[in-house]
């Protein structure tokens, strides 16, 4: 045992003493975790508020108060801008639509719903039409909800009176009709002058156009953060960097004559492959333990069953090992066993999640996951990690890994005796 | 001690080791000459267990299986190429092959620091072996197979590629391990190197033992006669007179330069002495063991 130990530490300093190892190994995954969980988390948040660009020509009182209502709406990004810089932006894609609110938009409601000289517009891009509607309806509650606040104002409101009533008799209405509207606003108007300045409400109240919103919960069983995702991945990438390095440095050591000065000594050939896969075993086991901790204690990545995830993690080192073992062996120099190594494992790699989650892949590549033991080591570390697999479930994609890594360990051993002798 | 019966390897049809016996008793050192591709290193790694002959049989100190941990814990070999990790120190390459070979605290140290000691490496035994010179590579790559002070040594060419000062300490290594009595073969293509440390050389070439003997007696035999050169302070008056004297073949005078071959130089020198002819300079070259693989094969060691 006092040799395998020493065989194993012996490679460990080995490894630390090559910075670029200590960099693919323990940074590499680390930053690739990083990068792409703040990538991932920003589509978790999913589209946020449009970009419009508000031209206020108007400059009124109601103008003003109109861009204000629209800045508090959390579905817009309003920038307010000139005519020309506004419909440069949209030309450009910086916004996706401008708003024009022209000269006399507050002189008061007929102002504001005369069909035949339209105080608002919208420019936009023709494509965009899914939008341009959608903002329609947001320009449409917006209105009613100012014009609704306004009622409550007395003055305002007797303007207005004094304005349909020159309308109405100056419109070609038949008098009988002309003296029912009078009459109406006759009442309306005492109405007004005889109410309590304290009580009067006027307006549409907090009721128009408010459509009463119920909470229901979507089930959720995905992940909960986006680094639930990344860390494995990480992690699966610092196990193929920590299997490709061992690799290499098995044929160095064939190379290089220190292999055979170990197969010389009074240890068996066993006990000096045993040691190696011990090395790189502990030292994936090393990142996976920074990289969980960095995940935890930084970014409170939630774990769900921790004993499986030892489980999970075991099983996918232990797959690793017997494939840094089969992998020595593509080669007779470090360069050809490196070049084969990572070309091998990044195939293995990009076609089992760990370079984009398998959720994102077209169903044809996700049926080729099932072929690389990164899908089954991605999938066995989610599974204690978010999918809540139970200890049933987490046994198909473990008895995976332990075939695929015994598989290709005893490949390895074989070819490496035969190399030898 | 050593013992290499009728030994054979082919490697892919190619005959590296052909029919190779020989012994070697303990406390002895065996040298294995010849140039590169006659079958040395062959020999050792079968002598050591890395590879199986395809004929023959081995014994080392009476066992005959190399592979066993139990034999190879009483062997110490010297590869060819420099077996270290250049990533680690001098002393972290000791501590490591000191825990293989079974070393353990006090003892390991102790061994470590003797080892540092031999290769005259102390001073420099925290410095990483990639940044030594290749001499104290050989240096450390020699004291790595001692350290578990094994009885059989076996050095596969330890000084290649070394400069004169390593070669020297070296050889001072290794002749102070033939006093403590070690058993030890060395293979070399460099004649002197045989001739200053080997009791008795086995000559290959292309995987055939040629001849196997003391050095003198290797010479004896197939060295051919030394060459004596001397030049006088005057032309010899009577040429056909001395060459009777002295006894000597291909006899030849070239103004006051006197040439010649025998096979008994010392007769021969004592014979020039009586002639009464006084000399400027004696220059006398005997056969040595380059000569005698020219002789038995017609090529030179380096060829």
């Amino acid at each position: 045992m006092a040799k395998l130990v020493a065989l194993a530490y012996k490679d460990f300093r080995v490894l630390i003493a090559d910075k670029g190892n200590l960099f693919w190994v323990f940074v590499f995954p680390a930053i690739f975790a990083l990068l792409f969980g703040a990538v991932y988390s920003g589509a978790d948040e999913g589209p946020s508020g449009m970009n419009v660009a508000v031209v206020d020509e108007d400059q009124s009182e109601f103008s003003q108060l109109y861009v204000s209502h629209l800045e508090s709406d959390e579905a817009l990004n309003v920038t307010r801008l000139d005519r020309e810089r506004a419909f440069t932006d949209v030309r450009k894609g910086k916004q996706a639509a401008a708003i024009l609110i022209k000269p006399g938009f507050g002189d008061g409601l007929s102002a504001m719903f005369d069909a035949n000289d339209t105080k608002l517009e919208i420019a936009q891009d023709p494509g965009r039409r899914m939008e341009g509607a959608y903002l329609q309806g947001l320009l449409a509650k917006a209105q009613f909800e100012v014009l609704g606040k306004q009622f409550q104002d007395r003055q305002w409101m007797r303007g207005q009176m004094d304005d349909w009533r020159a309308e109405i008799t100056t419109d070609e209405l038949p008098d009988e009709d002309v003296k029912v509207f009078l009459r109406y606003f006759d009442a309306l108007d005492t109405f007004l002058e005889d109410i309590n300045d304290q009580t009067y409400e006027g307006g549409f109240g907090d009721g128009l156009l408010n459509v009463a919103t119920v909470d229901v919960q979507r089930e959720y069983d995905g992940p909960k953060t986006s680094f639930q995702i990344t860390f494995p991945q990480a992690m699966i990438f610092g196990i193929l960097s920590c299997a490709a390095t061992f690799a290499v440095s098995i044929v160095r050591e064939r190379t290089a004559g220190t292999f055979q000065r170990l197969c010389i000594g009074p240890i068996s050939q066993a006990h000096i492959l045993a040691g190696k896969g011990l090395a790189c075993a502990m030292t994936c086991a090393l990142v996976i333990g920074l990289l969980t901790l960095g995940g935890r204690l930084i970014f409170k990545v939630p774990i769900g069953s921790p004993l499986l995830f030892v489980l999970a993690a075991v099983c996918t080192v232990s797959c690793f090992v017997g494939l840094m073992m089969f992998v020595s062996t593509l080669g007779k120099t470090e360069q050809s066993v490196g070049g084969a190594g990572w070309a091998m494992l990044m195939i293995m790699a990009m076609f089992g999640g760990a370079m984009m989650p398998l959720v994102f892949m077209p169903s044809w590549m996700r049926s080729l996951s099932h072929f690389s033991p990164v899908k089954w080591g991605i999938l066995a570390m989610e599974g204690a990690i978010w999918r809540d697999f139970t200890f049933v479930e987490m046994l198909a994609p473990c008895a995976v890994l332990i075939a695929i890594g015994a598989a290709f360990f005893t490949l390895g051993v074989v070819m490496l005796r035969r190399a030898q002798l | 001690m050593i013992e290499v019966a009728n030994l054979c390897k082919r490697f892919n049809g190619t005959v590296a080791v052909d029919d190779v016996s020989f012994e070697v008793p303990q406390g002895t050192t065996f040298g294995l000459l010849g140039p590169n591709g006659a079958g040395k290193t062959t020999t050792i790694n079968i002598l050591c267990g890395l590879l199986r002959p395809d004929n023959g049989t081995v014994s080392l100190a009476g066992q005959t299986d190399p592979t066993r941990p139990s034999v190879r814990a009483s062997l110490g070999v010297v590869p060819q190429s420099l077996a270290l990790y250049e990533e680690l120190t001098a002393q972290g390459n000791l501590e490591f092959f000191g825990c293989i070979n079974g070393l353990a605290g006090r003892r390991l140290k102790e061994r470590v620091a003797a080892c540092l000691e031999m290769g005259g490496l102390t001073q420099r035994r925290k410095d990483r072996v990639a940044t030594f010179s290749g001499g104290m590579k050989r240096r450390l790559n020699l004291v790595c197979s001692l350290l578990h002070e094994p009885r059989i040594l076996l050095l596969d060419e330890p000084t290649v590629g070394v400069d004169p000062q390593s070669r020297n300490l070296i050889f001072d290594s290794i002749e102070k391990l033939k006093r403590e009595g070690h058993t030890i073969i060395y293979t070399t293509h460099y004649m002197e190197e045989a001739q200053r440390l080997c009791d008795r050389v086995a000559i290959l070439d292309r995987g055939k033992m040629l001849a196997l003997d003391t050095v003198e007696n290797l010479i004896a035999q197939h060295g051919g006669p030394s060459r004596i050169e001397a030049e006088l302070e005057t032309p010899p008056d009577n040429p056909d007179e001395l060459a009777g004297q002295i006894k000597g073949q291909e006899f030849s005078v070239e103004q006051n330069t006197v040439r010649f071959a025998t096979t008994e130089p010392m007769q021969s020198l004592a014979g020039l002495n009586q002639s009464g002819l006084r000399f400027r300079a004696l220059k006398v070259e005997t056969a040595n063991l380059e000569d005698v693989f020219l002789n038995l094969t017609g090529r030179r060691l380096r060829d």
